[in-house]
């Protein structure tokens, strides 16, 4: 049986490589992919324990982490469309209105 | 029982200026006939409420009638609100209500033409009656400061009455406001002592009530230094209300007014509540025999000093404001005098000098309402104040002259006449001390004889203005005049007449025994009884005219008259021989007023300003520093803080990790050191 640190050790690689998308990556196409990411690595936390400890909770909440991210990427590529539509670009560095 | 129903009589004036100031523009004569009816309302049940009362069972026990409600408690004190009737309360409401009722008839003739602003003077009229007759029925000394701080109020607003268009000009509005601001300014000075010695009371007693305060028990269980203090400071309310020295100056500067404003600060309402006041704390006043000489000394020095203003002042109103300082300076001697000899002696019955005061009070009511209508008469169809444009005004103004010849020969104290057997109690009862030789005696004797003085003074301005008025040659005003004033104003004079004439008898015929203060010692304690206990009339009349100073004045009373008539009347002597033609140094120094307003001018000046500006510096400084303070750094804070805010995405995503993390390391070091 594979050790769970094996899959920790992942997930947290996988998050890590997310974390560092999102802070440096300025396509927002590219940020909303490194999300993905870290979800997933949270998914793959959630499914490690929920074998070890045999509990199935795990794994429904891997479900709805999985829904959930989808509705979020729904969302978040129809902002970047609209605003790809008023500014011609998807570039976050430039869609910087909301500040002081 | 009308008794129960003697709230209504300062409600009914209140609903009367409610109603007037409302809808009094809609109203004929901007609502002044509501403002005469809730006077004669007023007066009304105050006659059944005094007739009930004088009649009945308490007074027969020389009890007063009180009903109360609680109003509000906080700690172990306790305020009420509710009536005492007792047989000074009668007097006082009694003359009052038919003295206003009488000025606010004569105000339809008088204020006829002020159009708009009728509604105004009425209203207010109203409001000050209500404030007086609730002075009077208050059944404690906050309920009494509450209707007292009214009529400042009411004084105020109609002291100014012209400040917004005099009918003499701009520059006469102006005086009439700073007058009003005076007036309001200098009573306050009082008002504050007033109020502070209600402090001193209420800590001392546990509550205001005049049941509680007046009762001989309670007083001998309290404080007696507190008493002095209190009693001290409830007469520097008397001192400001009543104009008397050192702050007798507002009074004069009040006759900025409407005539008939003055005759009811004068007569009826205001100036007579610190009497009032004096009258009705005498319980508490008599615990010092000190407190009690004050109250004579300032008294006598204010007749005598205000009598000195009158002698060569030339405004018709303002020989009636010193004349009214004066009178009140006679009353409060009185009632100083009577306390006095109450406080050495500790058993009087029927002090005569308490009678003296509130019977001086009432008669002044009368004759003072008198002079002050007929000047007002005089004004009326003139249209100056200053007597030296007057002059032969007799033929033209029957009516008037003859009724204003009566208040002046009562006030002078003509013989029979009212002011002329109020004036000789007063003698008496100032005389009382010296001759019973108490430590004071000197000192009585010396306010005796500047009261004698003032007596002679009295006689001596008062004619000297009713010859310059009504007699000798007509000036170039007499020529405006266009007879006699109309009915409404010569109907209320020739009514006030009779009674300036004969309110004097009253003494013989029942208030001997109303008016009256009287201490019993019983061997176990003391008890203060107002009313009932009166002289009989036999003896006062024997008193009056088996004393010999009672001819001394009425000598100087009647020398006073023919000093004046020589001078202004016949022209015999010259009155410019003792002033030198207005530049010797006495003259001016009357005209300046004792240079008081200088004095006041001051010490407002110097020390109001000093500590206005002391004030100003905190508040400028201190308070608003430290809003301001507050308020910048706010706006600095968020200023720079705000530059978080950059609108990149990864700056938003760095400061939510970075957060994260140090909840995580914060979470971690908090479980292992409890774990630990």
């Amino acid at each position: 049986m594979i050790p769970i640190e094996f899959f920790l050790v992942l997930s947290a690689a996988l998050f890590c490589v997310g974390i560092v998308g999102v802070i440096t990556k300025t396509n927002g196409i590219v940020i909303l992919m490194c999300i993905e990411l870290m979800l997933n690595a949270a998914n793959i936390n959630f499914i490690a324990f929920a074998s070890y400890l045999h509990d199935a909770l795990g794994q429904i909440f891997v479900l709805m982490t999985i829904s959930v991210a989808a509705a979020e990427v729904g969302v978040g590529i129809a902002i970047l469309l609209h605003a790809y539509k008023s500014k011609k670009t998807t570039d976050v560095d430039d869609l910087t209105v909301l500040r002081w | 029982m009308i008794m129960d129903y003697a709230w209504l009589i300062p409600l009914i004036p209140l609903l009367g200026f409610v109603a007037v100031g409302f809808f009094g523009k809609k109203l004929p004569e901007g609502g002044g006939y509501i403002a005469i009816g809730t006077a004669i309302i007023a007066f009304v049940i105050s006659a059944l409420v005094s007739y009930e009362y004088l009649t009945g069972d308490l007074f027969a026990a020389s009890q007063p009638y009180v009903a109360d409600i609680q109003w509000l408690a906080f700690g172990k004190y306790e305020i009420n609100f509710g009536i005492y009737i007792d047989s000074l309360t009668c007097v006082m409401m009694l003359f009052s209500s038919f003295i206003s009722t009488l000025i606010f008839v004569y105000s339809i003739g008088y204020m006829h033409g002020e159009g708009q602003r009728k509604r105004r003077y009425y209203a207010e009229i109203a409001l000050f009656l209500s404030g007086m007759l609730g002075l009077i029925l208050a059944s404690n000394y906050l309920e009494m400061f509450i209707f007292w701080e009214i009529m400042g109020v009411c004084s105020y607003l109609l002291i100014g009455f012209w400040s917004f268009k005099h009918p003499e000009g701009d520059e006469a509005s102006i005086k009439a406001a700073s007058a009003a601001k005076k007036a309001f300014l200098v009573t306050r000075l009082g008002d504050v002592c007033f109020m502070t010695g209600l402090f001193v009371l209420l800590w001392s007693f546990g509550n205001l009530d005049f049941t509680t305060l007046f009762d001989p028990a309670e007083i001998a269980g309290a404080d007696g230094t507190m008493i002095l203090i209190g009693s001290l400071l409830l007469f520097g309310g008397v001192i400001g209300k009543s104009a008397q020295f050192p702050l007798q100056d507002w009074l004069p500067d009040a006759m900025a007014g409407p005539t008939t404003v003055s005759a009811l600060i004068h007569a009826a309402t205001m100036v007579k509540a610190g009497v009032y006041l004096v009258a009705r704390s005498y319980p508490l006043f008599i615990q010092n025999a000190d407190v009690m000489l004050l109250v004579a000394i300032i008294g006598g020095v204010t007749a005598f000093v205000a009598a000195s203003m009158a002698m060569n002042n030339m405004n018709i109103k303002r020989v009636l404001a010193y004349s009214t300082i004066s009178q009140l300076g006679y009353m409060i001697m009185a009632l100083g005098a009577g306390g006095y000899l109450i406080a050495m002696e500790g058993e009087v019955e029927a002090s005569i000098g308490y009678t003296a005061g509130v019977f001086h009070m009432v008669n002044h009511a009368f004759f003072k309402a008198l002079l002050f209508m007929c000047a007002g008469s005089v004004i009326h169809a003139v249209g100056t104040e200053d007597m030296r444009k007057m002059g032969g005004l007799s033929k033209k103004m029957k009516i008037t002259s003859a009724t204003m010849l009566i208040g002046s020969l009562s006030i002078a104290g003509f013989p029979l006449l009212s002011g002329f057997w109020s004036k000789d109690l007063i003698l008496e009862a100032a005389m009382e001390p010296s001759i019973l030789g108490l430590p004071a005696g000197t000192i009585f004797l010396f306010l005796f004889a500047l009261a004698a003085i003032t007596a002679f003074m009295t006689a001596f301005y008062m004619f000297r203005m009713w010859f310059m008025t009504f007699k000798g040659q007509p000036k170039e005003a007499s020529e405006h005049c266009h007879g006699e004033s109309p009915r409404s104003m010569t109907v209320p004079l020739i009514i006030l007449s009779i009674f300036a004439a004969c309110s004097g008898f009253l003494i013989f015929l029942g208030l001997n025994n109303i008016i009256t203060f009287s201490v019993l010692d019983h061997g176990s304690g003391v008890e203060y009884l107002v009313g009932g206990f009166g002289h009989t009339a036999g003896h006062i009349f024997e008193s009056i005219f088996t004393n010999v100073w009672t001819y001394v004045s009425m000598a100087l009373a009647l020398f006073g008259i023919l000093l004046a008539y020589l001078m202004y009347c016949k022209g015999s002597i010259d009155p410019a021989r003792f002033n030198s033609n207005g530049e010797s140094k006495i003259y001016k120094f009357l005209t300046a007023r004792y240079f008081f307003p200088q004095l006041y001018d001051q010490i407002a000046l110097k020390l109001g300003y000093g500590v206005a500006r002391g004030v100003d510096y905190i508040d400028k400084n201190l308070v608003d520093g430290t809003v301001n303070g507050i308020s910048n750094a706010v706006v600095g804070g968020s200023g720079s803080m705000r530059k978080m805010q950059s609108g990149y995405v990864r700056d938003y995503a760095a400061f939510i990790i970075v957060g994260v993390i140090v909840l995580v390391a914060i979470l971690y070091v908090i479980v292992s050191w409890g774990g630990a």
